[in-house]
């Protein structure tokens, strides 16, 4: 018994694996069928639209919802190509679509690039039959600072509520009401507030769900999509950029199978405004004051960082925020330690390479059947899109824990490096989007030790690290401050000198993500500064180090020392993922190198009390802080709790309750998370005042 | 028992994490409060460990959930094919002028909300209607004053 | 003439809402007799037995079940379908109300014919005092220890005519909103929480015991061979004697208009009759000599349907008959698939552009036109169910609608006895803020 199945469609035979459904056999048979409703990325077919109606034989002698069927031996098909019946069908179905659609094209986002315009185009009446009032709703509103709801546009294919329901998971977007009456809302008039809810607007095949950001900004034949990867977060989620006079104009997912498989969080897709911030840095700086800069001439620059550069000498220390392009950080790597011999840096931080043996791509966690999730942050925070990921793969079964697990299982997702649970897939999650790439690169730029005298410069690359509160201290004690970044905000009254820093929206390079994809960043708009890259190739000229301009020559000697020597070329558009690298040692890959903080931070904090974490959410950070639209997405003054502690305190959900750590104590809302395990809570950093680690929740 | 409880209990008759119990749990809401208002529906979703808006719209898909407020009495008619040929539009025409309100709405006091239904499963036995949901059958315009009488004394 | 009594039987002579009143005259003897054998033969006996089912469809019940897979290693679970909301139907309710032991007592048998715990009574909200009396005797029957391993569940729906429909059923049993599911896969593979289920009308398992009772042989000689059994036939509208007729299948329809429900009253004459509930093509009075079974009506261009008839006599306007009985499927259409969710709209408002005489004789077309692109398109029957009767009504009353056309105005003058008749479409305050169609 073999594997395909073979069926004719509109008279072509096409062998495809069984399984298949008759949409894609019809795809792969080079065959339209058009489809609204059916969306296989949401689940089970729902065959509401009625567009993909067939002829299909064997079956009732009436139209068959082909986004329903599976293809079979000996099927025939016909589509509106072959069989009348067919093409009255998926006429019939746009003639009533229409009835009631407001036709107000020409003011439409969707307009030109609208799936609804295009199907009637090639299969719609052209006329309309109906002379009655249409159905007239309020609009647009907004279900969100970010998304605008058109309710007589909208045809009722219930892709953005089954997103909702069924990908997200966060029941927020329902239809409610009945047949003809039928509409798609929120609760009341709360916003969907939800890490995923942009999607909504890419999801909606005609012009209901538009972005408010996006709204009136472009017509479809001004724009380009520029292909690339997003930087805000270690999953580096493939998008495109569309621009339109130079101008980011909004942010599309770029489907990775792999990787995103199509969905971004909202950090992603909407926090392209930092670009355009008011404090953004289009000049060097030097310090005029407490909190004062005055712009400088870029020679004046140039000098002053020599100068600088020669003043800090061997113990210039050096901070990296992780947010910076593999070749961005290794061009100043190379400058300082090749030039200056400085060799101290704070990384980011530790991304242990003994797991790279049990790489798999993200898409596989969905096939695990046991999952251990050992990270006090919610994974949603760090790595929005691996949430997703979890929870298609608790759809199809999979057992999943949180904190240690009792016994083996398929898949690890830890912040930590430790044992790996006997897991064949180990997904290591780090705290920045380039982590990984940032210190290849410093290792790649040399070898020497740091000196051991007290520093005198400190440099600090990127707004990320200026924000940070130990490298502020850092910079409180050094006599000298370096910056490159893109904010006055980040570097007022901490920096000295500060060159104008790039977006990753705006550079060329590449970037790890969090799997250890080597994946390649383009320019998508050209940035209001020359690259950091040619200023650092300049400077370094100075110390006789070459530190070349361009990003292909930076890329190949990182390569060359840490990618296999691949070329610059060869990050392709939908990158790979790399082979496994060789196991470290059999059963524990990394416990022997670090002192194993499993063991220590992911345990029962001692005494009655429960062990707070504080997590940095999603929704903060320098581009963040910039999108006023986001502001409502960033997580309230609540405290996370396990099922069992909250029934201990008898503590419901939603209630207030006073948390209280030595001395201090503060009223929070108490959230139940089916992701924590007992003994542990969570606060946001910035709820979280100056509570120690361990605290006592009271209702 | 607390509604909380009395959802729990329905709960417990269906499987593990199914949300069979919601048509139920809307029913023993609606029987506290009244009507289903945005609190409400909170209370509800609270019970049954899902969000507002789900509550809202499994609600709003259903004719005995209201959505707004109602009188402490609900008199419903069935104006469907089979009362209607026997004389539905009569009765309702008495129960207009007897409690001076148009069908979908409620009296001044607050006391009676009066609506047409579709088919109650009473054909046979037209014209029926409800009171408080319990069916009076073979009602005639004759004996609307009296179940309006009977409804006034009742509060 | 009923010639014998299968659904009702006894029922007037005792009160079988009791316990004790149904086993005295041999209730439940059923359950042990089924619970003898093996599942395979007692799906091979429903089979021989012939039943169909009652709920519409007329699918043999023991094909159903034999459909059920069994190597599923998910619970198998029965469903009773007691919905019952088609407009003219009020059967399922005199059985819960009256025998509502003969329902408990099909449901045990057929779950162990399916190897199933799990059953469900799904009985429609409205139903108020039928829901107690059946309640109480689930209860009264548990009690007794009747139930064996199996659990009955009387779940209650909250008014929505779609949740009869099977798969929208297993949704509204869910918690969901009440939408019909795409079909395949079907219930007896992936129905109520994906796992196997069987789905039946109640009358359909209420006539199981007594297959039991007399054995299939015996049931399959009770009337006309392609439908053996009986029904009972609610009968309404403009009728001397409306009512319940439990008869034998393949009873002619006019013996049960004219001999056992009087005929039509006050000196009227006979306009149509819409036999199995409004959802089907009406049938002139030249077409009412027929047998009340699934094939002699579907031989004559109509169904069986819920086996109610709805009597009209010559006072009623068929355009405002056809106005209010788009405006009820309107009304119940789940809105989840476009063409009966915008269909039946516009058939409402073309309705009453020629109820109120602005209409061309081009819109007749028209209405027409939109019935047929509905027509078989849908993701269920309810779009089918609206368009059906109407169609008829074009069909063999298209002179009343011409005549709308061509006078101007209603030919009834005001007289029409559905003249006005307020539909809560008309009046709808049930979905706030949004639009009371005009
Ligand atoms: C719109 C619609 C409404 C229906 N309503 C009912 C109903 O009220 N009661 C019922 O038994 N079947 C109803 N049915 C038929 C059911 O879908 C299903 O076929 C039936 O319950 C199967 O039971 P049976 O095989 O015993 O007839 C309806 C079907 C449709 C499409
Ligand atoms: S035909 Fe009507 S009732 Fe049936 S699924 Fe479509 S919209 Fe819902
Ligand atoms: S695409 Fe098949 S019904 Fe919508």
């Amino acid at each position: 018994m073999s594997d395909d199945v073979t069926l004719t469609i509109d008279d072509r035979e096409v062998t495809v694996p069984k399984g298949t459904g008759l949409v894609e056999a019809a795809m792969a048979a080079g065959i339209e069928i058009p489809v609204f409703c059916y969306e296989p990325r949401l689940g089970d077919p729902v065959g509401a639209c009625r567009m993909c109606l067939c002829e299909v034989a064997p079956g009732p002698p009436k139209p068959q919802a082909a986004c329903t069927l599976t293809a079979a031996d000996g099927m025939v098909v016909r589509t509106a190509l072959t069989s009348p019946m067919a093409r009255d069908a998926q006429n019939g179905t746009l003639e009533f679509i229409l009835v009631n659609h407001p036709l107000d094209c020409p003011v439409c986002d969707k307009g030109g690039e609208c799936p609804l315009q295009d199907l009637t185009f090639r299969y719609g009446p052209g006329n309309t039959r109906m002379t009655f009032p249409k159905r007239t709703f309020e609009k647009p509103i907004p279900i969100s600072p970010l998304i605008a709801l058109d309710r007589e546009r909208c045809i009722l294919c219930y892709r953005c509520t089954r997103f909702s329901e069924e990908v997200a998971e966060d029941g927020q977007l329902v239809a409610v009401n009945r047949g003809a009456q039928s509409v798609i809302a929120t609760f009341e008039d709360e916003p969907y507030r939800g890490t995923f809810s942009g999607n909504v607007t890419e999801l909606c095949p005609v012009g209901a769900l538009t972005s408010t950001q996006y709204r009136f900004e472009a017509r479809p034949w001004e724009i380009q999509n520029v292909p690339t990867v997003c930087g805000l977060c270690p999953v580096g989620c493939n998008i495109s950029a569309t621009t339109r006079e130079g101008k980011v104009k909004r942010i599309l997912s770029r489907n990775h199978p792999e990787v995103d498989e199509g969905w971004l969080c909202d950090k992603g897709r909407f926090a392209y405004s930092h670009l355009g911030a008011r404090d953004r840095i289009t000049a060097p700086l030097v310090k005029a004051g407490p909190r004062r800069f005055e712009q400088v001439s870029w020679e004046d620059a140039l000098d002053a960082a020599e100068s600088t550069l020669r003043a800090g000498g061997a113990s210039t220390v050096t901070a990296l925020s992780g947010g910076e392009s593999v070749e961005e950080a290794y061009a100043l790597a190379k400058l300082l330690r090749q030039g200056l011999g400085a060799n101290e840096a704070v990384l980011p931080e530790e991304v242990p390479d003994g797991f790279d043996a049990y790489r798999a791509p993200l898409s596989a966690l969905r096939d695990a059947k046991s999952i251990a999730v050992i990270c006090d942050e919610p994974v949603v925070e760090r790595a929005p899109v691996v949430d997703l990921w979890l929870r298609s793969a608790r759809r199809k079964g999979a057992k999943i824990t949180y904190g240690v697990p009792e016994g083996d299982v398929e898949g690890l997702v830890t912040d930590a490096p430790g044992p790996r649970y006997g897991a064949t897939n180990v997904y290591y999650l780090p705290r920045t989007p380039n982590g990984r790439g940032v210190t290849d690169a410093w290792s790649a730029a040399g070898d020497g030790e740091p000196v051991d005298e007290q520093p005198r410069l400190l440099v600090i690359s990127g707004d990320e690290a200026a924000t940070d509160p130990s490298v502020r201290a850092l910079a409180a004690d050094a006599k000298f401050v370096l910056g490159i970044g893109m904010f006055e905000d980040s570097f007022r009254g901490i920096a000295d000198l500060v060159i104008p820093g790039t977006s990753y929206l705006e550079r060329d390079g590449t970037t790890v993500n969090l799997e250890g994809r080597l994946q390649r960043q383009r320019r998508s708009v050209v940035a209001p500064v020359p690259d950091v890259t040619m200023f650092i190739s300049k400077l370094a000229e100075r110390f006789e180090v070459e530190v070349s301009p361009h990003v292909s020559v930076l890329f190949g000697e990182v390569a060359a020392k840490c990618f296999g020597g691949i070329s610059f070329g060869d990050v392709g558009e939908r990158a790979e993922l790399p082979p496994r690298a060789e196991e470290v040692s059999d059963t524990n890959p990394v416990s022997d190198t670090h002192t194993n903080p499993v063991s220590d931070t992911h345990t029962r904090a001692a005494g009655t009390g429960l062990r707070l974490v504080t997590y940095r959410p999603l929704f903060s950070g320098a581009a963040v802080e910039r999108t006023p639209e986001l502001e409502f997405q960033k997580p309230g003054a609540e405290i996370q709790l396990s099922r069992d502690d909250a029934k201990e305190r008898g503590i419901k959900n939603g209630q207030t309750v006073t948390v209280s750590s030595n001395g201090t104590s503060f009223e929070l809302r108490a959230r139940i998370a089916k992701d924590l395990q007992a003994g542990v809570v969570r606060v946001a950093r910035d709820h979280a005042g100056d509570l120690h680690a361990n605290v006592d929740v009271k209702p | 028992m607390t509604l909380y409880d009395a959802i729990q209990a329905e709960r417990a008759k269906y499987p593990e994490g199914s949300r069979s119990a919601t048509l139920e749990a809307l029913r023993l809401t609606q029987e506290k409060h009244g009507w289903l208002s945005p609190d409400a529906l909170r209370e509800a979703a609270e019970a049954l460990d899902v969000t507002p808006a789900y509550c809202k719209a499994v609600a709003t898909f259903y004719d005995m959930y209201h959505l707004e407020p109602v009188g402490t009495h609900l008199v419903e008619v069935c104006t469907n094919l089979s009362c209607a040929l026997a004389g539905a539009q009569r009765v309702v025409d008495a129960f207009t002028s007897e409690l001076g309100v148009a069908p979908g709405e409620t009296t001044e006091d607050g006391d009676v909300t009066f609506r047409t239904v579709e088919c109650l499963g009473g054909c046979g036995y037209a014209t029926v209607v409800t009171v408080d949901h319990r069916y009076r059958q073979f009602v005639g315009p004759d004996d609307v004053p009296a179940i309006v009488e009977e409804l006034r004394a009742g509060s | 003439m009923p010639v014998r009594e299968v659904l009702l039987a006894g029922a007037d002579d005792r009160d079988l809402t009791k316990l004790a009143e149904y086993q005295a005259i041999g209730g439940y003897a059923g359950v042990p007799k089924a619970r003898a054998m093996s599942s395979d033969d007692l799906i091979a006996e429903l089979q021989a037995a012939n039943l169909r089912g009652r709920g519409g469809a007329g699918f043999p019940m023991g094909r159903k079940a034999s459909l059920i897979d069994r190597s599923s290693p998910k619970p198998k679970y029965l469903v009773v379908n007691a919905d019952e909301s088609e407009p003219g139907a009020f059967k399922d309710r005199e059985v819960m109300a009256r025998v509502p032991h003969r329902l408990i007592e099909g449901c045990l048998i057929a779950a162990h014919a399916i190897e199933c715990k799990d059953v469900y009574i799904f009985i429609r909200g409205e139903y108020l005092a039928e829901y107690e009396i059946l309640q109480s005797a689930v209860d009264e029957a548990r009690a007794a220890k009747l139930f064996g391993d199996v659990e009955i569940t009387v779940h209650r729906g909250a008014g929505a005519y779609i949740c009869g429909e099977e798969t929208a059923l297993l949704d509204a049993l869910e918690g969901k909103r009440g939408q019909p599911r795409p079909r395949p896969p079907f219930p007896p593979v992936q129905g109520l929480y994906d796992a196997p289920t069987q789905i039946n009308n109640v009358c359909t398992i209420a006539t199981v015991p007594t297959i039991m009772e007399i054995g299939a042989a015996e049931f399959a000689k009770i009337g006309p061979e392609s439908s053996p059994g009986t029904a009972i036939f609610s009968i309404s509208g403009n009728i001397s004697r409306p009512g319940n007729y439990e008869l034998l299948l393949g009873t002619p329809m006019r013996e049960l208009i004219y001999d056992l429900a009087g005929g039509i009253p006050d000196g009227r004459e006979l306009k149509c009759v819409i036999p199995g509930g409004s959802s089907v093509p009406a049938l002139s009075p030249d077409e009412i000599d027929v047998p009340l079974d699934y094939d002699s009506l579907a031989k004559i261009g109509t169904f069986f349907g819920a086996a109610s008839l709805i009597v009209v006599d010559d006072r009623c306007c068929m355009v405002q008959l056809a106005l209010r009985s788009t405006k009820f499927y309107m009304h119940e259409s789940c809105g989840k698939c476009t063409p009966c969710r915008e269909g039946t709209r516009w058939m409402v408002q073309l309705l009453e552009k020629i109820e109120a005489g602005e209409a061309e004789l081009s819109d007749l077309d028209l209405l027409d036109s939109v019935g047929s692109r509905m027509l078989g398109r849908a993701l269920c029957a309810l779009a089918d169910f609206a368009v059906y009767p109407v169609a008829s009504y074009l069909k063999k009353w298209r002179s009343e609608f011409v005549a709308h056309v061509e006078q101007g105005c209603c030919p009834y003058g005001g007289e029409s006895s559905l003249e006005g008749i307020v539909a809560p479409l008309d009046a709808h305050r049930h979905h706030p803020g949004l639009e009371v169609i005009a």
